[in-house]
């Protein structure tokens, strides 16, 4: 987003001209420049929110990244599993209870579809994120209405706040939590924990098969899609480690195999 | 995984609630078409704007009761979750209604008004709501028929009526030119509104130059006064 720089700076010298003029148009009587400049109030006040929106998301997209590189960071070598899973803990629940409640805040009063664009990217990356701890930690993954309650803020004049979780997000990171596991069963096979690879393989194949049943989804179809095609590469690598651990033994953990690889495929991965 | 019936169950609820809605707004959008067919007569013939004018109200009316079924469909708090199926339908509407609204009074229509006339709310936290960007793309919609009927009012004989023509329009483009766009659809379908102004203003030309125009018209009082010639 780095090249906006510049537009944006042109927008603001066009809205300083436009707030010089301001003084005459506003004594003028004319009722249609009376009327824009309540409408120009009005969009202004949605796309400055957008704005800050896609910064706030934009903290969380970062901060998720890093909790995943966190977690991969789990080695039996080094036995720290422990200290990364608490690690990684307290700053996913940090990142629910102060970034996404000041996206909550900021949102009272409007109706979050209205900026689903915004937002949607750092509930994405969250939940894949989160859903990567619970794995990890061999938990069940909660759904979207275990996270929505987790989502709930206090008010000062409402009672409660919460911030809306779409199943459909939901499913849309939880999809991408299949490719850190695919890494996951790799780096277990590099670390020679073997049965981290049958495990994940055995999750990855769970879950292919249960995206392969979801229907269409509205709006979403495309995304869908691409995701259930970069899972399935997943699911097929991760049976290739598993059958290779199986035909060679436990020589593959002393020496890697050289064609298993990780593709730079999917996108999202760039680390911040 | 229960999660994944969850979801399955999730997404036919809402199949269901869209199919409701596309019925709904394919009966509006049926009708936006008849009033677009009812309008096309002020291309032709001037006498008959106005009788055109209340059978568009009568279409508006309907249409009216179809949002008020709209607004029961659609869950309160997700306007923007479906807004999609009937942001285009809605558009025509109020293109229709503004052309309608100057051609009886001469006058830009607000958004208030033109959103009282769908029987919508002005605002969305009063409920089912007219969306601010939806009456702006339709305000501009409009300006492309009003190029078009000036055109045709001077091949009718109507010289005058192209000066409040302009006047009207460039009130409007001066509204516009108020608001920050982001580079977005509506700065596109804005971009386009200079073409309509410049076709206009090139109609005034060519009728002053040729002394067509002879007084300098009082726009404010005008409207009104060349209504009743028709």
């Amino acid at each position: 987003m780095a090249f906006r720089g510049p537009r944006n700076f042109k927008n603001f010298r066009e809205k300083r001209r436009i707030e010089d003029d301001d003084s005459e148009q506003s004594k003028s009587n004319n009722p249609v420049i009376q009327n824009f400049l309540i409408y120009r109030k009005e969009l202004d006040n949605k796309h400055d929110r957008h704005e800050k929106l896609v910064k706030l998301s934009r903290d969380i997209t970062i901060e998720s990244k890093r909790i995943i590189f966190l977690l991969h960071n789990i080695d039996a070598r080094k036995n720290n599993k422990e200290s990364v899973l608490s690690e990684a803990k307290e700053r996913l629940d940090k990142v629910i209870n102060s970034n996404f409640a000041t996206i909550a805040y900021e949102l009272v009063g409007h109706e979050i579809f209205q900026y689903m664009r915004a937002i949607s990217p750092a509930l994405q990356e969250f939940i894949e994120a989160l859903t990567f701890y619970e794995f990890l930690s061999d938990k069940q993954c909660s759904d979207w209405e275990v996270i929505k309650e987790r989502l709930k803020y206090k008010h000062d004049e409402l009672d409660e706040i919460s911030l809306h979780l779409a199943p459909a997000e939901y499913m849309l990171g939880f999809a991408d939590n299949t490719g850190e596991i695919m890494r996951f069963c790799i780096n277990s096979l590099g670390s020679g924990e073997t049965d981290n690879c049958f495990k994940a393989c055995k999750f990855l194949q769970n879950i292919y098969a249960h995206f392969l049943s979801i229907g269409s989804v509205p709006n979403h179809g495309r995304d869908f899609s691409q995701k259930i095609s970069t899972m399935k590469m997943s699911t097929l690598k991760t049976e290739h480690v598993c059958y290779q651990l199986k035909v060679r033994g436990t020589e593959g953990a002393k020496f890697p195999s050289l064609d298993i690889k990780l593709d730079n495929d999917d996108i999202d991965e760039g680390f911040y | 995984m229960d999660m994944f019936n969850k979801f399955n169950n999730y997404l036919e609820e809402e199949q269901e609630i869209r199919e409701k809605i596309r019925e709904i707004v394919r009966q509006i959008d049926t009708e936006s078409k008849e009033a677009v067919t009812v309008l096309q007569i002020i291309h032709t013939s001037l006498t008959d704007v106005m009788p055109a004018c209340l059978k568009a109200r009568e279409i508006f009316q309907r249409c009216n009761d179809m949002y008020q079924k709209l607004a029961q469909v659609v869950p309160t708090g997700q306007y923007y979750r479906f807004s999609d199926h009937w942001n285009w339908t809605t558009q025509r509407l109020i293109s229709l209604i503004a052309l309608v609204i100057y051609l009886e009074a001469g006058i830009l229509v607000s958004r208030d008004t033109s959103a009282e006339i769908l029987g919508l709310k002005s605002s969305s936290s009063d409920g089912f709501h007219l969306d601010l960007e939806m009456y702006l793309m339709g305000i501009l919609q409009m300006s492309n028929d009003l190029s078009r009927f000036a055109i045709n009012s001077v091949t009718l004989g109507d010289y005058s009526r192209v000066l409040l023509l302009q006047n009207f329009i460039s009130d409007l483009s001066s509204g516009f030119r108020l608001l920050n766009l982001k580079n977005d659809a509506l700065r596109k379908r804005f971009d386009g509104l200079k073409y309509d102004v410049k076709k206009i203003e090139e109609i005034v030309y060519d009728l002053s130059i040729r002394g067509l125009l002879i007084k300098p018209v009082d726009t404010e009082s005008l409207p009104e006064s060349s209504m009743k010639e028709d």
